[in-house]
């Protein structure tokens, strides 16, 4: 069912660094990164790692079945360039260590912007990654009954202590990645991972709303999270204690702000009934 | 093509000089600054004859190399005095921290003028200078790190024969930059450049080398080379992927990157 008639030349030649995709089933599959795709150029859609690979539709309509794409290398070289984050920075000399680590030649970082951007967005979406699995599994363990459910405040809490913590590993250069994202080019991108990071905290935590309260949580959220990071970057506590009760005096002022709004609306309403009454009586 | 070089090579660099009003040193230095090589790359220029690209390749990786020992040493703060003049001494030697250029050109005469200005300008080491023919070039498979073709490939019989020989001697992951002259996008800029072309430079070739035909011959080869987007698919047929060019000067000349993946 699949075309097999090849051009000529590409079918003689291996490639010779896209490995076969049955290689990669051998490790473990990739957490679900469907929904957090940020690659500013070409979006590709992400397949399963189980399962038929998509044709890879590039140059001059050849299918490559069984070869991972372009897309699936350069992953790979983030990832493995990743390691070499605290020592060469955010730069394109971390993905050209990345790219020897996999066996290819130091020019292959060429394939990425010479700032390093794609290098901090392929982390940034892999923590999100990370951050929306452990919150699906913590909700898999109450929906079974292992575990309590946490009251909001402290879910909040708890999901972005445990998202900062993985930026703990690359603290010494997050400063660089943080001025870095906030180039116009990358503002796009960085700001659509934010809001789906956040999207996806209040989603575990049971926010259901419809109306104008889906802006305003999404909002403060926002603001906690960003007041935290940066506060955490220039913590010098021991295991980033400072930041940590920062967190939670934040999430309780957002806490107290929400119940004063809302006992501000019932004693407003209380009010208005107050008034009609008096209205009514003073009719008759 | 063999003759025409071999009348050219001393006039070379003039006459490229004259011909683009000097802008050929800003179109190779953004080759060069496109590639960003790090220091330990190894580097083929073929039809790179009088070695521009390999200077510029070489004082780039310079002053990469000197950033990341200045890096260094601050992160050093801590070592003691022994260790830190250690650690000087070993990266001293290492300027170009193991990084090399093999200029690799067909014609004896354009290597022999690439080397004297080697000499002249003072570079001693990373250099190597080795005669081959782009077709067929003398390296073994898997080689080098980047492959660059400045203002080479238009002479080349067969294209889709050096590309393939380019796919061959890189490594996996390394980079196929190639810079040539190429077709003018903007109608307006083409008629002027078409003027230009026709009517100055052979004058200018005789005027300076002595040498109407070759320059005639040099212009009428632009114009019977392949556009941008051809060349990109013969590109991708040798086997490149990632493949896309750059537009400088509105498509006067063109630089096209692939990577063998």
């Amino acid at each position: 069912l699949r075309c097999q008639h090849y051009p000529p030349l590409r079918a003689l030649q291996a490639s010779a660094a896209l490995r076969r995709v049955s290689d990669e089933h051998k490790k473990e599959p990739l957490t679900s990164q469907q929904q957090f795709d940020p690659h500013p150029d070409g979006h590709q859609p992400k397949e399963e790692p189980q399962g038929p690979h998509p044709s890879y539709t590039g140059q001059g309509g050849q299918e490559s079945e069984d070869y991972e794409s372009e897309e699936q290398l350069q992953h790979r070289i983030l990832t493995a360039a990743l390691e070499f984050v605290p020592e060469h920075g955010w730069t394109a000399e971390a993905i050209a260590e990345g790219a020897k680590t996999l066996g290819l030649s130091v020019a292959a970082a060429g394939m990425f912007h010479s700032d390093g951007s794609e290098l901090i967005l392929h982390f940034v979406s892999e923590c999100n990654a990370k951050l929306s699995e452990l919150l699906e599994q913590e909700q898999k363990l109450v929906q079974l009954g292992k575990a309590e459910k946490k009251p909001t405040d402290e879910f909040l809490r708890d999901a972005v202590e445990a998202r900062l913590r993985m930026l703990i590993p690359y603290i010494e250069k997050w400063p660089q990645a943080l001025s870095i994202l906030l180039l116009p080019r990358n503002i796009p991108s960085s700001l659509s991972l934010l809001t789906s990071m956040i999207d996806d905290i209040w989603h575990y935590a049971g926010d259901q709303s419809t109306d104008f309260n889906w802006y305003t949580r999404r909002a403060v959220l926002t603001g906690i999270y960003n007041t935290t990071e940066l506060v955490m970057l220039q913590d010098s506590s021991p295991d980033f204690e400072d930041t940590w009760r920062f967190l939670e005096n934040r999430v309780a002022d957002a806490m107290t702000m929400s119940n004063t709004a809302s006992q501000v609306q019932s004693t407003g309403e209380a009010v208005v009934q107050g008034l009609m009454g008096a209205a009514v009586t003073v009719s008759n | 093509v063999y003759q025409v070089f071999e009348s050219v090579a001393k006039k070379y660099d003039v006459m490229n000089d004259s011909m683009t009003l000097g802008i050929h040193r800003v179109w190779k230095d953004i080759l060069v600054h496109k590639m960003n090589p790090c220091p330990g790359t190894l580097l083929l220029d073929v039809a790179g004859g009088t070695g521009d690209i390999a200077f510029r390749f070489i004082n780039y990786v310079r002053s990469v190399r000197e950033r990341q020992l200045q890096r260094k040493l601050k992160h050093h703060q801590n070592l003691s005095w022994q260790e830190i003049l250690e650690s000087y001494q070993k990266d001293k030697f290492n300027s170009l921290g193991d990084s090399q250029v093999v200029v690799c050109d067909i014609n004896r005469e354009m290597l022999k003028v690439g080397k004297q200005k080697a000499q002249h300008l003072g570079y001693t080491e990373g250099l190597s200078w080795v005669l081959g023919n782009a077709e067929e070039l003398p390296f073994d498979d898997n080689k080098f790190d980047v492959y660059t073709i400045a203002f080479g490939i238009r002479n080349v019989t067969r294209i889709d024969l050096a590309l393939q020989e380019a796919y061959r001697v890189l490594k996996p992951g390394g980079r196929f930059l190639c810079l040539e002259f190429s077709h003018v996008t903007n109608p307006v800029l083409s008629r002027l450049y078409d003027l230009y072309s026709f009517q100055v430079i052979p004058v200018l070739g005789e005027v300076i080398a002595g040498d109407w035909k070759s320059y005639q011959y040099l212009v009428e080869s632009i114009r019977q080379f392949p556009p941008q987007e051809e060349l990109k698919e013969m590109i991708e047929d040798a086997g490149f992927f990632k493949v896309d060019y750059e537009n400088l000067n509105f498509g006067i000349v063109a630089i096209h990157s692939g990577f063998k993946l």
